[in-house]
Formats: structure tokens, sequence, C-alpha cells
């Protein structure tokens, strides 16, 4: 329940600051909160599953030194706990969203496959930072230290269309942006994402898990040797 | 035919020795190179335990024990040879091993008790645990990083205990305990002897591994040097020094 607040109290105060800062800025964009906290929703899961995931392998080296427990289990048990987070905080979402022009549809159920698919792709990422974050324990700090930058490479707190054109290959090499999309044409513009959409999304994440498991498999035996 | 329980086959375990100091991303750009170096912990090991037997498994620091005794628990993979294993297994027990330590003692029996998949249906295992370890409930309300070291490993070899489990593996863990408890812990593993479980007991006193067991080896830097009758290997261990 602690970790619920948490996870709710970190989105909420980025939500405020960025209704004060921004909301003037975009005084033409239609339901800018509900466009913002949709964002926010889904890249705070992110931070805080990657976060939480990076050092669980190297954390639980009492229990993989003395008992036989497959390694992938550490950084999947925080994936579970954050998916459960997720949901409540979707639930609260969606019903403070309700003074925010949020439109209740049947729509609203491919909410679901976007998220699995989002947390296909942090699972596949959490596997590689967790496993090279036991050899090099500074894998985590870093990751820390890029993630600002990739938040705001992200656009979460402005529009797309603000992005000038030379940049927009910057935004669209970054995995992420694809997967908040994919969840705020939901959320935001209530359109069932269009089928392409779909496949960029499932071939991002399957690919992030492939190099996961690779990778993660590779250095797995090694794993009681650092820890 | 003997029954045996666990063979050991021709098993070599490589680690990858880091023994530049390179332990971060930062270290790694300055250094430019693999920090890695393939090191043989076990080389060539066979070995052949029959159900009920108890092997003494006894070394200088560092000859490859632990990881001995982890590779047939399946926690280390070997890079060539096979382990067998016809049994279920207690958790190795070393010192502070699978405790969490910002875990009260309780959240830590559940915890362990749920991961070797003991069924928790009859209490009793929770009051043996407790009996047995002689940790009163407010103690055992205490996040483990409060015990003392016996303490803990009084909780450790308690749980440990617990499982009915065909092997028991033991780790240098008796040498923590008071007087009290280490005879307590003797009588214990005699009495599991007696059922007809079977025993890996990793000692540096000879004396203990001569008492316990019927059978020992001797590893030297990851070799089997010896095997054979449990007092003739101590006598050749004590030669080592």
């Amino acid at each position: 329940m602690v970790g619920f607040f948490w996870g709710f109290i970190k989105p909420l105060i980025y939500l405020l600051i960025f209704m004060v800062m921004f909301s003037q800025s975009f005084p033409s964009m239609d339901h800018y909160i509900l466009f913002v906290t949709s964002g926010l929703i889904l890249w705070f899961f992110f931070s805080n599953v990657t976060s939480q995931s990076v050092g669980s392998v190297a954390g639980s080296a009492g229990l993989l030194k003395s008992l036989n427990i497959p390694a992938y289990f550490f950084p999947l048990s925080e994936m579970i706990s954050e998916l459960f987070n997720l949901l409540l905080t979707i639930i609260v979402f969606l019903v403070l969203m309700n003074w925010f022009g949020i439109v209740y549809s049947y729509k609203l159920l491919f909410a679901i496959p976007a998220l699995l698919l989002f947390a296909i792709f942090a699972y596949g990422l959490n596997l590689l930072l967790s496993s090279i974050n036991v050899f090099f324990r500074d894998v985590g700090i870093l990751w820390g230290t890029i993630q600002p930058a990739l938040f705001y490479l992200t656009p979460i707190a402005y529009p797309e269309t603000m992005i000038p054109e030379k940049y927009k290959l910057v935004i669209k090499s970054n995995p992420i942006y694809y997967f908040i999309k994919l969840g705020r044409t939901i959320f935001h513009e209530n359109v069932v994402p269009p089928m392409h959409a779909w496949n960029v999304c499932i071939f991002i994440a399957f690919t992030m898990l492939i190099i996961g498991l690779v990778v993660f498999n590779r250095l797995k035996n090694q794993f009681i040797s650092a820890i | 035919m003997a029954d045996n329980i666990i063979v050991v086959e021709n098993v070599h375990v490589n680690f990858w020795e880091n023994n530049v100091g390179v332990y971060s991303i930062k270290d790694l750009i300055t250094y430019r190179k693999s920090p890695f170096k393939n090191k043989t912990i076990l080389n060539n090991i066979s070995v052949t335990v029959e159900r009920g037997e108890s092997l003494g498994i006894l070394g200088r620091n560092g000859s490859g024990k632990s990881t001995l005794l982890r590779t047939i628990a399946g926690i280390i993979k070997p890079d060539k040879g096979t382990v067998t294993v016809n049994g279920s297994f207690a958790p190795i027990l070393a010192i502070g091993a699978g405790i969490e330590v910002e875990l009260t003692g309780y959240e830590n029996i559940a915890m362990l008790l749920s991961l070797y998949g003991t069924k928790k249906k009859n209490t009793n295992v929770i009051e043996n645990i407790k009996s047995f370890s002689e940790l009163s409930d407010e103690v055992l309300r205490m996040p483990v990083k409060q015990y003392s070291s016996g303490m803990s490993a009084r909780l450790a070899f308690s749980i440990s205990l617990a499982n009915d489990s065909d092997i028991l593996i033991i780790d240098e863990v008796l040498a923590v305990g008071d007087q009290g408890f280490q005879a307590k812990c003797y009588e214990k593993i005699f009495q599991i002897k007696k059922q007809g479980k079977t025993i890996l007991f990793v000692s540096h006193f000879p004396g203990d591994v001569a008492k316990i067991c019927d059978k020992a080896i001797l590893l030297e830097k990851g070799e089997l040097i010896s095997s054979g009758n449990a007092e003739e290997i101590c006598a050749k261990y004590n030669q080592l020094f």
C-alpha cells in the first residue's frame, strides 16, 4: 500500500508542475491535463519498474547463493509488484479523469494489451540492466542519470507537433515514444490505435525481450562469482 | 547395485575472475579491455554418494568446497561434466545463507519455507523451528539485522532442519552457535543420519568430520586429491599444514 501511495504521489507532483507551467503554453490543446496525466502514468510505471529492477539480482546475493532459484525471478517479482501498483493508479486515474474529459467506452479495454506490451519491453530492459549491474555496480546510477534526459526526449509533457521537423528522427529513434503514444491514443484521443502502431510496439517489445534474455542467459552462470 | 543419490562426474567449473578492480562502467571505460579472466575453480571432480551416506568435504580456504556444494545443489551449472541428484535438498546451510536481514525472523521463516516448498499446513513446522532455535517470540519479531551472529545461525539452522528433505548440506556453520546449541545441532545431525538421510558436511574441524561422516574427500586448488574413509582423509588433511 505504501508503494502504491508513492507511486501515485510522484506523477501527481509532476502533474502539478506541468499544469502550472505548461497549460498556459498550450491553451489550444484539448484536455491538456488528460494528455499529460496519461503520459505521466505510463512513464512513471516504466521509470519505477526499471529503477527497482536494476539492483534486484545483485541485491539477492544471499538467496541466490544458497537456493536453486532461477535468477530472472527477481526482476519478475519487481515487475509484478509494479504492475499491481499501475493497476491501482489507473483505477484512480479513470475516476479522476472524469472531470478532465475522458470518454468511457469499450475502447479503454485496448489499454490492457498496450500496457502488457510496454511491460514486456520494460522486462527485457530490466533483464539487460540487472544482469550487467551484477558485474558493474554503477549501472543503476547511470540509468538514474539517463532517465531525466529520456523523459524530456519523449513527448510526455508537450505535444508531438511541437517538435521541429529536423528533430523528428531523434524522437522516433526513442523506443519509449511508441509505447507512450500507443497508450495515449487510447486514453486521450479515445481511438483504437491503428494496426501499424501495434506492430511497431510488438516488434520493439519482443526485440528488447530477446536481447534481455540472451544477455541474461549468457551472464547468469557467472552471477555467483560476482555477488 | 548401490543406490546412488548424488553422482558428480568430471565436473569443471570456471569463474570469471576480476582481479583488476574494475567493478563499474566508469572504470571499464578507462580500463578499455575485459577485466575478466577465466579461472578454474573445480577441475575434473567426480564423486558418488550413496543414499544414507554422509560425505565430508575438507580442504583449505579457497579450495572449492563451497563451489562444489553449490554445484551439487544446482545453484551453479558446471561448465563441463554432469551432476545427477535423485533426491530433494534442504537449502545450503552456510553462515547467514538465505536469510534476509531486513526481514524479521517470522518473515524469514515464512519466506524460506515457501521458497523450499514446505507445506505450512501443519503449523507445527513453525513451532518446531521456534523451539529448536530457542529464539523467543520477541526476538523473532525483530529484523534479523538486529540479531547476533549466533542468533541468525540458530534461525538459519532451524529453518533448514524443518524441511523433510533427503539431503542436508552443512557449510561451516556449526562454529557460530554457543556450546549448548552446538551440542544440540550435533545431536540433531546424528538423528537425521539415523533416519537414513544423506549429509554433505564441510568443516575445518577434521574431528567433526570424522565423527559425523562415513566418507570424505580432500580438495586442493579445485582438484580432488584424495577420497576414501573419513578418518584417513582427516589424517591427510592434517598433513597439509
